[in-house]
């Protein structure tokens, strides 16, 4: 039990100075794959921990606030930078160039006019011959 | 009255195997039939004859072991070997997608222009949509394990916020892919990277919404009391299957997002 709070002790911390680092894309991607390999680790220390059968009473307190200081913030923040790099996009077609390594067609497909795939998007998925005409 | 002398589970006459095996030949003679002949009637049957199945089935387990005890601990050793079986099956189902993803992408042809990704493709950027499905699983990982420890403490409410959570998360994660498919510059039909891409990913996919299922069949049966603190082997093999899902993802955003854009 006091190797399960003092490892929890040390998960804390390490957390903390993860989200502390701030700025730029490339520092932030560090911070979460900091985040993700933490997770994972403590991830193996469950399944480990899962495999004996007495339990530390606290175990739920413990994974209840990794759930809200480690896990539900870690997305946050990469909720936030997704905001943050779509709106650096263009929205532009991308140009079209009649590859013949794409935009495959050997067979129709079993819907429609057999020309569209399933989650076709007029704006960014050309057909074989070009873009559609009636775009935005 | 007659009993057994032995604390095994001789599992009573039942047509759902029966009806399964008829779904699935029904389900894969109608896919050849959509294909070939543009009717899609016998998949549908199949399709329902299979969700038909899956309910009555699994009923019938539930009121085996929950409401009638033959679920003995011999019983539930075979149920967790089953089930550790089955994931392992589904690890070598996903090391064949991965095979050829490895495969066309570590020497790509000439006809692709010799690199990867091929002339023409824009991957999405790994940072992005799929850096926020990465954090939303691993989230749900860290929430199931909540929900297991709070069912093992008898904790009732905080095993059904936990589980919801994690269901959430699932919810999430699948939308966020649908709308990624939705948005991305290339199809499954742009060659192998199209093909290796949506084919890999899109099997991911159905696995997550499987296990999110499984996990919201198993906060049913926690708010209806079928979960004990010792006993909740339902639940175990929804957070086993949860974890393999989110391993699956992990790999699948280490080769294809990442090391393959």
């Amino acid at each position: 039990m006091a190797a399960a709070s003092s490892s929890s002790t040390s998960r804390r911390v390490k957390a903390s100075s993860a989200a502390v680092v701030p700025g730029s894309a490339k520092m932030a991607a560090i911070g979460r794959l900091s985040q993700k390999l933490l997770k994972s680790a403590a991830l193996t220390q469950t399944r480990q921990l899962s495999a004996a059968v007495a339990h530390s009473e606290q175990a739920a307190k413990t994974w209840k606030i990794l759930s809200f200081v480690v896990a539900l913030p870690g997305v946050a923040v990469c909720m936030l930078n997704m905001y943050l790099r779509t709106q650096q996009h263009s929205h532009e077609q991308p140009e079209f160039i009649s590859y013949s390594h794409l935009r495959i067609r050997s067979k129709r497909f079993p819907w429609g006019d057999g020309s569209k795939t399933l989650f076709h998007n007029p704006h960014v998925n050309a057909l074989p011959d070009g873009y559609e005409q009636h775009d935005h | 009255m007659a009993h057994q002398a032995h604390a095994y589970h001789m599992v009573d006459p039942s047509p759902w195997p029966l009806t399964g095996a008829i779904a699935a030949l029904l389900m894969t003679s109608g896919l050849a039939i959509w294909f070939h002949f543009h009717s899609t009637v016998l998949m549908t049957l199949g399709l329902i004859l299979l969700l038909l199945t899956m309910y009555q089935w699994w009923r019938d387990i539930i009121r085996e072991g929950t409401f009638q005890g033959h679920h003995t601990p011999p019983v539930q050793k075979g149920l967790r070997y089953g089930m550790i079986l089955f994931i392992t099956s589904e690890v070598f189902f996903f090391l064949g997608f991965f095979w050829a993803f490895y495969h066309s992408s570590l020497a790509p042809t000439p006809e692709l222009g010799g690199c990867w990704p091929p002339t023409g493709i824009t991957p999405l950027d790994p940072f992005e949509v799929p850096l926020l499905n990465t954090a939303v699983l691993l989230a749900s990982g860290v929430t199931v394990t909540w929900a297991h420890h709070s069912i093992m403490e008898g904790e009732r409410k905080q095993a059904i916020q936990s589980l919801t959570l994690t269901i959430l998360l699932g919810l999430y994660f699948t939308a966020l892919q649908a709308t990624e498919y939705y948005e991305a510059p290339f199809t499954i039909a742009d060659g192998v990277y199209g093909s290796t891409f949506f084919v890999a990913t899109g099997f991911h996919g159905l696995h997550v919404i499987i296990g999110s299922t499984f996990l919201a069949v198993c906060l049913l049966r926690q708010v209806q009391y079928h979960f004990t603190s010792e006993h909740h082997f339902g639940f175990e093999a929804a957070a086993w299957y949860w974890h393999f899902v989110d391993v699956v993802w992990l790999f699948l955003y280490v080769s294809i997002y990442w090391w393959g854009s």
